[in-house]
């Protein structure tokens, strides 16, 4: 029962077609997502993502190396009895409505009616289906085809949901619709495995990520504590200071007021430190010190460009 | 096995929301009601004529859905991806393949039916008669029928569906004249290509074999144990082909 909802083991991929050149598309990834994480797997078009996501749900075979989900190879088909999927573009039977795609897939996962319709009740409230289930999906739009998808990934209650590009081509609404349902999901501890370009969802979701650069894995860490990432600033927080102190603090700092009282911005941990114990000093409350780092799309551009710089700038 | 079922049926209903199948149906029946026309003109053999043009009609038409539908089942889902999420599901590949297969089998069962109903009420009006003979023909036609749709299900995750359909247009033309690739003339005796043509003989299923059209219209009375041993020929060819695709499509790349 301990083995990691994910394993991946010197997972390589190339795509070999007859009179073309071979297209390495993923070289030895190593890679362990333990239950009950959300991780988050970044990378440009073409990194690798969508390859690396078809081999961790048995759709195409590795040229080396194994995917293992719950310690079980991902060909194998009893090794998928836990995991949910959602492609990075969702298609179904055209001819059928939600309703009755649910309840094809609830089928060939052998679920009986009586749980099905347990089912269809918890995902019509998680994902809003209600006023689209009875409709042909030849009809949907792209949000609501991406409901559906979710929907299927999510029936029989995986442990674990892999996702392609789930928040792609979302309208705000829609988008914020998935981001709780994840966020529901992790509380009732799924494990949840995602690509996504929307550097701000990940931020906001992840427990960890990884970012892949052609085809290779360039870094791997826990979302607060990224290797390399910046600290830019450091924010001291307080309340109930006398004008005068705040002026006396403000001169060399950032400041700004903020809802619960001062917020001062400085370039050094000793500099803040020196402000939280006047603050304390002067009879006023240190409400949070923290460091302000680069944000995550800051961070992935300058991961980019190490990677190419290290490459020769060579993009392949 | 259940998840055969639910495929299968699930291929059967995508069928039946299908309106273009009720086009063949349509000139399927056309033809049968048509037949009496051509009946007519025959005088004295208007009964024979119609029964020959009814199961020729059943045979073509069935054959069309057959290569139609059966070309396009895998290929369809490979290309518009609906794959992806059915066969990240816990099931094996062949499950898929099967359930499909027996969905369209089904299909075409449904639609032997209702030609050989139209038919037989359509000859009964003609105050003809029917012997089991006429039977005997519509059930080696189903059988032909599931042998070639066991061909357009293995081209169907082997290639196109165009280059699929012309292949198994080819196969059945060449199947109902297999004879001529046996009975070489003697020019090609002792040439290159005699080998090649005897083995096209081996290697193409013989069709004629299901073909009773002849005994039908004449009411020519055929033996019981015929009809059995032709059966077991087409299903064994079909049961071939069917694995063939199966291991055909366990190693396909999504
Ligand atoms: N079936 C295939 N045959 C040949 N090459 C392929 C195939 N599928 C993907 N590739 C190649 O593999 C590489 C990785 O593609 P992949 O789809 O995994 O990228 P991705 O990270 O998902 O990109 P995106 O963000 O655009 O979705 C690309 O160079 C792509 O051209
Ligand atoms: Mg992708």
């Amino acid at each position: 029962m301990n083995e990691p909802a994910v394993e991946a083991r010197n997972l390589t991929k190339v795509y070999k077609a007859l009179g073309k050149r071979p297209v390495h598309s993923l070289r030895g990834l190593n890679l362990s997502i333990a239950r009950g994480q959300v991780f988050g797997f970044l990378g440009r078009n073409g990194a690798g993502k969508t390859t690396t996501i078809k081999l961790l749900c048995g759709l195409i075979r590795p040229t080396a190396g194994e995917a293992l989900l719950f310690g079980k190879n991902s060909a194998i088909p009893e090794a998928r009895r836990e995991m949910g999927y959602l492609p990075e573009q969702p298609y179904f039977y055209e001819y059928l409505t939600p309703r009755e795609t649910v309840t094809f897939y609830s089928r060939l996962r052998g679920i009986s009616p009586r749980q099905q319709k347990e089912q269809w009740e918890k995902l019509c409230g998680l994902l809003e289906l209600e006023d689209i289930a009875d409709r042909r999906i030849r009809e949907f739009s792209k949000g609501m085809r991406q409901r559906v998808g979710f929907a299927i990934a999510l029936v029989g209650d995986p442990e674990l949901l892999i996702l392609d590009e789930p928040m792609s081509g979302l309208d705000p609404v829609g988008r914020r619709l998935i981001r709780n349902a994840i966020l529901r999901l992790k509380s009732e501890g799924k494990t949840i495995f995602f690509s996504s370009h929307v550097l701000s969802d990940v931020e906001e979701l992840c427990d960890r990520i990884a970012i892949l650069v052609s085809g290779s894995l360039e870094l791997e860490g826990a979302m607060d504590n990224l290797p390399g990432r910046r600290v830019l600033q450091v924010e001291v927080i307080a309340s109930g200071l006398d004008p005068e102190t705040v002026a006396g603090l403000a001169a060399g700092t950032s400041h700004r007021r903020v809802e619960v009282g001062d917020e001062f911005r400085v370039n050094t941990l000793e500099e803040a430190n020196r402000i939280a114990a006047r603050v304390l000093d002067r009879g006023g409350t240190l409400v949070a010190l923290r460091p302000v780092t680069e944000t995550l799309e800051e961070y992935f551009s300058r991961v980019q460009q190490l990677a190419a710089t290290r490459t020769g700038g060579k993009s392949e | 096995m259940k998840r055969i079922q639910v495929v299968a049926l699930n291929t059967l209903r995508e069928a039946i929301r299908d309106k273009a199948l009720y086009v063949l149906a349509g000139f399927a029946l056309v033809t049968i009601l048509g037949s009496k026309a051509i009946g007519w003109i025959s005088v004295g053999q208007d009964i024979k004529i119609v029964k020959d043009i009814c199961l020729a009609a059943m045979s073509v038409f069935g054959a069309l859905t057959a290569i139609f539908v059966g070309t396009n089942l895998l290929y369809k889902e490979i290309d518009k991806k609906t794959l992806y999420t059915i066969l990240a599901q816990p099931m094996e590949r062949y499950e898929f393949v099967i359930g499909k297969y027996l969905g369209l089998a089904a299909l075409l069962l449904l639609d032997i039916l209702f030609m050989t109903a139209v038919t037989v009420a359509w000859i009964l009006v003609l105050k003809g008669e029917i012997s089991p003979v006429f039977f005997q023909a519509v059930l080696l036609i189903y059988v032909k029928l599931l042998l070639i749709t066991a061909l357009s299900v293995l081209l169907s995750a082997a290639a196109s569906p165009i280059l699929g359909a012309v292949i198994v247009f080819c196969a059945y033309v060449f199947g109902h004249a297999t004879e001529v690739f046996r009975d070489l003339p003697p020019q090609i005796a002792g040439t290159p290509a005699e080998p090649v043509l005897k083995t096209i003989y081996y290697i193409v299923p013989n069709l004629s074999l299901l073909d009773l059209h002849a005994y039908a219209a004449n009411n020519v009375p055929v033996n019981p144990l015929y009809v059995f041993w032709a059966a077991v020929y087409g299903a064994g060819w079909a049961i071939a082909m069917l694995a063939l695709a199966c291991v055909a499509f366990e190693n396909k790349e999504l």
